[in-house]
């Protein structure tokens, strides 16, 4: 990750969105922050961790959101500039929170909420656009169009939550968070930083709340006064910027990546001087004079925004209320079907818009070209499906999984979680997972399952989870099924690190977000305490597991956990060699042949063997094999042969 | 080489290959010795669930006017940089035009897709015909193999950064790349020098 | 064989999925596909091949009942209800700790126990019973080994997954005990030997069981666990007819019940088994109907022969002459079987054309319906 706390104002740097984010907090003075990791949101807190214990500023990897967001509240009721960062299911999971938050207040020190969405869902279980949370609870909202942006209105926002006293919002999506832009640095402050609660107050409350709990009806009522002051500053927010004609054939209402989308298109179409672009940063409140204001400039209105239509409603809000005289102009976007309704947009779909509500032609490149190039590849560019890593330890418990259910006989299924494993979902996993919602939901789930006995239910039931997940959300419902007696069996994927989203630590690694050494929360002794049964393996023993799930499948009677512990292979092959040495003998291997039918290329999809056709067998991939020997034990030819390294 | 300036604004470099290759370590390092000269340049990467084997494309906007996108439109790649044979076709068949040049690391890498039967991989003589087809230029650098010659597979990134700096596509002084080069890549920096020197080396023969 | 390539998939659809599946394991075990467990074949990741050896060698797959006795006898399928029989006679094992372990008269713990010692076969695959009373299919390498495995089980075990378990290029010698589903899996592999598992070739024994019908281990397990303190049990039994029951022998003394309540637990599969004797054994081994603590004995081939001259001749087996009785019995029971088994064949079917599985010859399906 770049170097973000360098002190060098005036210079420009590549910085990621995230990165631009984080110093920007730098640059406002915070010295807070906390988060969990989240695609596309991680980096924000990752970079501020690198350089916090040099600035003498604190930051952590929460448990869970919710903690995160509580704790950042903590230190800004203390006055201490906080920061917390998350993707858009950890607004889901602060969203009580912070419905309370904005009826408190926060303190003397301004507080942001950075939330990144990800359209398409990329990196994600759901496609979801948090905006409308900002307005749903009432937070100001704002969303940058650029790395600059990025940094800059971070740095601003925490101005604006002081001044009128409530939490403010950012709102980032993929293409700003993880793509790259020069940002122009500035002045990294001397702030000095006393911490001190005194009491949850703002100087904006008319009453102070020492004195009796204000109630909450009247708190939201100054909620609204709040949103009042904000709107009044949007109105005049240098974010907000047009460009184009004086009056245009068609304006675009944009906001965030889509207003870099929406100028490459313009560009492409070569329409600059007859499409207008209104690029709004500051969203909610919508500064409705503003925008009142270049309504006028076109009849024709093109909002391009990221996943929901959100603010070409809050326009539509606007335009209802206008007086009965004013012009109608027709919109286009979402809606209108414009533009995909779900999904991410890019430049290309942004262009093919513009350019039938133009109605002009748009030609991407030479005709003949397009023709040959469609032509010639077609059938050539197989897929590429995601698969755990050569040498994850996933392979070998899903697989221990996948055989244990097998020869139980009784169609036992998997609940699934998020992280790496979710790929159980698929191939890689053997379609072992049958159903993923969030964090924590898959051991929710089985303890529904796990007590529907009464009505004839018979199948195993095992909710799997990795080590993160674990400290993050699956306690709560573990106890619910020891307590309520479900019978299900918690496995617990402890490869010691959240590794789907960047290997960051959590309580049970032993070291914390800034490097510094941490107790290491004990997972079989937390789950041994709460009287379960606990077994511990190592997913890589494959006759081992299965044999024990399938025993442990068996004896039923509540709630019981099972610990596959294996060191994440990306992080094991940093600092080790790998193990053995692996080889197909091709001699013994009978390929697709009665006996096999290619089990370890076909079935077990590690990406280190691969099929020579030709040769009908199975090979090493030496580049990608990690040596970790366990495709050795699985063919029936014993033709995998491993040797120590 | 000295630095020839912009031939076109803004000039878009896709890099493209498989999650682990070390994509975004190769558009960092050009990214980087661009600003340093003074370029407005945005990357856009796919990464997160991509990085587990999926395909990984970098789109490098090269500018002296504006801040782009980090999308290159269909059809509008001036530079392609596969460090893989199908990512490479993938990239040339959405983002190709008559004029893009590509450089290319011929070693397959194989999906699951493909060693799970549900795919096949082309043919690797038809898939460089088509390549050739659909490029004005192309260089051939075996990266990996050159790579492995020196030891491991992972100084093939900087094999590739040299042939993409040597080949003259980019408006770059080799003497920018040193400094970014160095912090790229802390450990083992003077084996990863050789590889960019042999990098430019091999676009040059 | 030699029909329309079948694999897996018609596996299911035409035997496991409709109630014929025996569970004798010949599918198992070959391969990481199909494995016996709880009573039942799983199919435990998909085989995408059209043909398999699965289907092949499965005994409720078509049989060509000519094509296998030529291949162990050199002759057509016998007419005889007993089969192939060289010789039969009664005969029981001369040491004690056998005799006590057995079920009825330890010949064949006494037979299997000679040939490992003198080296015929290296190993043996067979049957053994667990302290819960579950059979497993177990590799028994010595005499002690096989002692541990003597008595009689009466579930259904899969033992030829155990031995489809063995790799491919041991060649250790082999004997097999089995009952009839189980040796016609065998000598179907025995008539087109499998690619890519343990060589038929190694198996130079075969040790057939009398069986009538095979009882379901899941289903008749938790019978026994509802019923009984299996603990406390050290040995079932099923005495002959008209006794009618299935004998427990506890320590604290014989729990019966009557058969009429553990009939429910037949297998489905082998209401189409005409075979009571394992007729393409080497030995055939059963009781001896009112004489306790001896068995009945069918010599078919050579190598059986060989192997009873040598356990008498060492003074391992004690032999005598079967009462004309029992064997009038054995060979009506043994017709019986034959001809109940054609009539739900063609029951099934609704065809007297269609066997189901089994090639007959016609002359023969005349004979037994007449």
């Amino acid at each position: 990750m770049a170097n973000i706390e360098i002190d060098a104002p005036s210079t420009s740097q590549l910085l990621i969105g995230n990165e631009a984010i984080a110093r920007g907090a730098l640059e406002a003075g915070i010295g807070f922050a906390a988060a969990y990791p989240g695609t596309p949101s991680s980096e924000i807190l990752g970079s501020l961790a690198q350089v916090a214990d040099k600035l003498g500023i604190y930051a952590e990897w929460s448990v869970n959101e919710k903690v995160a967001m509580e704790a950042a509240a903590g230190a800004s009721f203390a006055g201490i500039r906080a920061l917390a960062a998350m993707k858009q299911n950890g607004v889901n999971v602060v969203s009580d929170f912070l419905a309370n938050l904005v009826m408190s207040g926060i303190g003397e020190a301004g507080l942001v909420l950075i939330s990144c969405d990800d359209p398409s869902a990329i990196s994600s279980s759901n496609e979801q656009d948090t905006r409308p949370v900002a307005k749903w609870l009432g937070i100001p909202l704002v969303e940058p169009g650029s790395f600059q942006e990025a940094k800059d209105m971070t740095k601003w926002l925490f101005d604006l939550a002081e001044e009128i006293g409530t939490i403010c919002m950012l709102r980032s999506v993929t293409r700003i968070a993880h793509a790259r832009g020069n940002v122009r640095l500035g002045e990294l402050p001397k702030r000095p930083k006393k911490a001190r609660f005194d009491q949850v107050h703002d100087a904006r409350n008319v009453l102070p709340t020492r004195l009796m709990p204000i109630p909450s009806a009247l708190r939201h009522g100054l909620l609204h006064l709040k949103l009042g002051k904000a709107k009044e500053k949007f109105e005049s927010s240098p974010f907000n910027q047009y460009v184009g004609p004086d009056k245009a054939d068609l304006l675009v209402i944009t906001c965030g990546s889509c207003w870099l989308y929406s100028q490459d298109a313009v560009k492409a179409l070569e329409l600059e001087d007859k499409v207008g672009i209104l690029k709004l940063g500051t969203l909610w409140p919508l500064p409705e004079q503003l925008v009142e204001q270049h309504l006028d400039r076109s009849q024709k209105i093109l909002f391009v925004e990221e996943i929901d239509p959100f603010l070409e409603r809050s326009v539509m809000e606007l335009v209802a209320n206008l007086p009965a005289d004013s012009p109608r102009p027709v919109f286009y976007g979402k809606r209108s079907g414009h533009l995909n309704a779900y999904g991410e947009l890019n430049p290309d779909t942004v262009i093919k818009a513009i350019a039938s509500i133009m109605g002009v032609a748009y030609q991407p490149r030479d005709s003949e070209y397009g023709k040959k190039a469609e032509d010639s590849t077609k059938g050539h560019v197989p897929e590429r499906s995601i698969t755990f890593c050569a040498g994850c330890p996933h392979r070998a418990t899903f697989w221990a999984i996948k055989n244990a259910l097998k020869l139980d006989g009784r169609d036992g299924l998997v609940t699934g979680d998020i992280g790496c494993y979710s790929m159980a979902l698929g191939p890689a996993g053997f379609f072992q997972a049958r159903t993923m919602h969030c964090m924590g939901g898959g051991v929710g789930v089985a303890n529904g399952l796990g007590k529907l006995g009464q009505f004839g239910f018979d199948q195993p039931v095992l909710a799997v989870v990795g080590d993160s997940t674990f400290y993050h959300a699956a306690i709560p419902a573990l106890i619910n099924g020891i307590y309520n007696q479900s019978d299900f069996i918690l496995v617990i994927l402890d490869n010691n690190a959240t590794a789907m989203t960047g290997f960051q630590p959590h309580p049970g690694t032993g070291t914390t977000a800034m490097g510094k050494p941490a107790k290491v929360v004990s997972m079989e002794a937390l789950c041994r305490s709460l009287g379960a049964r606990v077994e511990v393996r190592d997913p890589f023993d494959l006759k081992g597991t299965t044999a024990m799930l399938l025993e442990m499948v068996a004896e039923g009677g509540g709630a019981k956990v099972a610990i596959m512990r294996r060191e994440c292979e990306l992080v094991r092959g940093r600092k080790e060699k790998p193990p053995y040495k692996v080889h197909v003998d091709p001699d013994k291997c009978i390929g697709d042949a009665c006996g096999c039918d290619r089990l370890c290329t076909r079935v077990f999809l590690c990406p280190g063997l691969i099929w020579d056709k030709k040769a009908g067998k199975a090979k090493i991939d030496e580049v990608i094999c990690t040596g970790c020997g366990v495709c050795a034990d699985i063919c029936p030819q014993g033709a995998i042969i491993k040797e120590a390294a | 080489m000295m630095n020839a300036g912009l031939r076109k604004d803004p000039l878009n470099l896709i890099i493209t290959g498989v999650g682990g290759q070390g994509n975004v370590t190769i558009s960092l390092v050009i990214g980087n010795a661009l600003v340093s000269e003074g370029y407005l340049v945005t990357i856009g990467e796919t990464y997160g669930a991509s990085q587990r084997g999926g395909p990984v494309m970098s789109h490098v906007r090269i500018s002296k006017e504006t801040q782009y996108s980090p999308f290159i439109p269909e059809g509008r790649a001036d530079i392609i940089l596969g460090m893989e044979p199908v990512e490479t076709l993938r990239m040339l068949r959405q983002f190709g035009n008559p004029d893009v040049l590509t450089i290319i690391n011929p070693r397959p890498i194989y999906s699951i897709d493909v060693t799970g039967g549900q795919a096949e991989y082309p043919d690797m003589d038809e898939l460089m015909e088509t390549v050739k087809q659909l490029s004005a230029k192309v260089w051939t650098i075996n990266a990996t193999e050159e790579a492995q010659r020196m030891g491991s597979p992972m100084f093939a990134n900087a094999i590739l950064i040299g042939a993409l700096v040597g080949s003259g596509v980019l408006p770059l002084d080799k003497r920018s790349l040193d400094p970014v080069l160095r912090e790229a890549f802390p450990k083992e920096v003077e084996a990863n020098m050789a590889a960019f020197h042999k990098g430019v080396e091999l676009v040059r023969q | 064989m030699g029909m329309e390539a079948k694999g897996c998939k018609e596996l299911f659809q035409g035997v496991i999925d409709v109630g014929l599946c025996a569970l004798c394991g010949a599918c198992a075990g070959g391969c990481p596909y199909l494995a016996s467990s709880k009573g039942n074949v799983v199919l435990v990741d998909n085989c995408s091949r059209s043909e398999g050896q699965c289907y092949q060698y499965c005994p409720r797959t078509y049989v060509d009942m000519d094509a296998i006795s030529q291949q162990v006898f050199g002759a057509p399928y016998a007419e005889d209800e007993l089969g192939v029989a060289k010789e039969v006679f009664r005969a029981r094992s001369t040491d004690a700790r056998i005799k006590e372990k057995a079920q009825y008269g330890g010949t064949v713990t006494a037979l299997l126990s000679l040939a490992l010692r003198e080296e015929l076969i290296g190993g043996v695959v067979l049957t053994k019973t667990l302290d819960d009373k579950t059979p497993t299919a177990v590799l028994a390498r010595n005499a002690d080994e096989v002692l541990e495995c003597a008595g009689s089980s009466y579930m259904a075990c899969p033992v030829l997954q155990t031995y489809n378990h063995i790799p491919s290029d041991d060649n250790c010698k082999l004997g097999v005990v089995a009952v009839p589903c189980q040796v016609l899996a065998m000598s179907k592999m025995k008539v087109e030997p499998p690619e890519n598992r343990v060589s038929v070739n190694n198996v130079k024994l075969v040790i057939g069981l009398f069986c009538t019908w095979a009882l379901s281990p899941d289903g008749f397990h938790r019978f026994l666990r509802e019923n009984l303190d299996l603990s406390q049990v050290k040995k079932f039994d099923i005495p002959p007819p008209p006794a009618n029951r299935f004998d427990a022998y506890t320590v604290g003394g014989k729990i019966s019940f009557s058969l009429d309540q553990i009939r429910q637990f037949t297998m489905p599969t082998c209401a189409y088994c005409l075979d009571m004797t394992s007729e393409f054994a080497d030995i055939s081994v059963g009781s001896v109907e009112g004489i306790e603590g001896w068995n009945t004995v069918i010599v078919r081939t050579d190598a059986g022969s060989e192997l009873i001259e040598m356990a008498k001749a060492r003074g391992k087996l004690e032999t005598d002459g079967l009462p004309q009785e029992n064997l009038a019995h054995l060979k009506e029971a043994a017709l019986l079987k034959k001809k109940r088994a054609l009539k739900e064949i063609i029951k099934r079917s609704g065809d007297k054309k269609d066997l189901l599985y089994l090639g007959l010859p016609q002359r023969l399906v005349d004979k037994l319906l007449a």
